[in-house]
């Protein structure tokens, strides 16, 4: 019996603070350095989403340095097996809880409004973004964040609350400043 | 030095020559700082090497100069004033590349020159030779009768005769003027 109530407390300890997404992946091309104007396409795979207490996924939020421009959504996410609904690409979007998200995807359930869905992947998707035109060394990181009932506020039963951003690019705009040849004179 | 020496010696002049041989050719530089310039000269032109890409700011300051044509391009034309002298960063190029960052400012100074001579004459043909004077000095005449710097009449003989200063490219004129003696006739005797 104490065997047991000490397998139970730390599987409850676990999944209090597990993880629920795993198996993520990216492409990313061409690869950087960028310079302005430079166009640069992203394919992220979420692999598993384990929603731990029935905490189904809702949103990926796509997080852009200030030296990116021009966000634009090339490929949604699946829903295999999950309720019924789609994902919807939207630059902002305020849950119930006040979680302000966005830009990114979000699963808008038409059968329970504000319950994601039960898919658990994989959720594959892609998107298109522009480096602006700066003189200045912006910042172009790129990662992905996932959001399910916790942090939306669509299920009580938390968890899956500390799923960290997943970094896809970390780096600058390479400024190329020209180099002028002296004056002549005919 | 022996020959390996020698050779390795040659190897580096060589490869010198080729980097100053690439530099030249990559920026064209013929123009020495400061520029010289006529007194009202027109239509000067001023040019970077180009990139197609690129745009640039051109400002003439100082000198009574003008830019005239060709701003936002690599290649432009400056209209000069009169007034002589040295001024410093007279024409300035700002590059913006596509993005629109600009590059270092390039500058060059000015000597806006002002060529004069100084008048002589009139002369008789017999009249010796006369010193010519330009300003500033240092400059070269030319004209009839004009023999190292010098007016010679009896060489030139009688007439009117343009004489030119010249000096870095630019030029001024005086007009002399060789009459002729009096003729005098025999003594006579009443």
């Amino acid at each position: 019996m104490k065997k047991l109530l000490v397998i139970l407390c730390l599987f409850f300890s676990l999944t209090a603070s597990s993880q629920c997404i795993s198996n993520q992946s990216f492409t990313i091309a061409p690869l950087g350095p960028y310079i302005p104007g430079q166009v640069v396409t992203v394919n992220y795979t979420l692999g598993n989403f384990t929603g731990i207490n029935v905490n189904w996924i809702h949103a990926f939020q796509i997080n852009l340095g200030a030296g990116w421009t021009n966000l634009t959504p090339i490929l949604a996410p699946g829903n295999p097996f999950g309720s019924t609904g789609n994902w919807l690409w939207d630059l902002q979007n305020t849950y119930p809880s006040g979680f302000n998200f966005g830009p990114g995807w979000r699963f808008v359930n038409t059968g329970n409004a504000g319950w994601g869905t039960s898919s658990s992947g994989p959720f594959t998707m892609s998107f298109q973004v522009t480096v602006g035109q700066t003189c200045t060394p912006d910042n172009l990181n790129i990662s992905i964040q996932v959001f399910d009932d916790c942090i939306t506020g669509g299920w009580s039963n938390g968890n899956c609350c500390i799923d960290p951003q997943y970094n896809i690019y970390n780096g600058v705009v390479q400024i190329i400043n020209p180099t002028t040849s002296n004056i002549n004179h005919y | 030095m022996n020959y390996k020496e020698n050779k390795q010696v040659l190897l580096a002049l060589f490869i010198t020559m080729i980097m100053m041989a690439t530099t030249v050719f990559t920026y064209g530089q013929t123009t020495i700082n400061p520029d010289t310039v006529c007194a009202n000269a027109t239509g000067e032109q001023y040019f970077v090497t180009n990139t197609p890409t690129s745009t640039y700011q051109w400002t003439i300051t100082g000198g009574g100069g003008a830019l005239q044509t060709g701003q936002g391009s690599n290649s432009i034309t400056v209209d000069w004033g009169a007034v002589s002298g040295l001024y410093p960063n007279a024409v300035e190029v700002i590059e913006s590349n596509a993005a629109g960052c600009p590059g270092a400012p390039v500058l060059i100074d000015v000597f806006v020159l002002d060529l004069s001579g100084n008048p002589i004459g009139p002369f008789c043909a017999g009249d010796p030779t006369t010193p010519l004077v330009g300003n500033p000095a240092g400059g070269t005449w030319t004209g009839t009768g004009v023999v190292a710097n010098a007016f010679q009449p009896s060489t030139a003989g009688v007439g009117n005769y343009v004489l030119t200063y010249s000096m870095a490219g630019c030029n001024t004129t005086i007009n002399v003027i060789v009459n002729n003696g009096p003729v005098t006739g025999p003594i006579q005797h009443y």
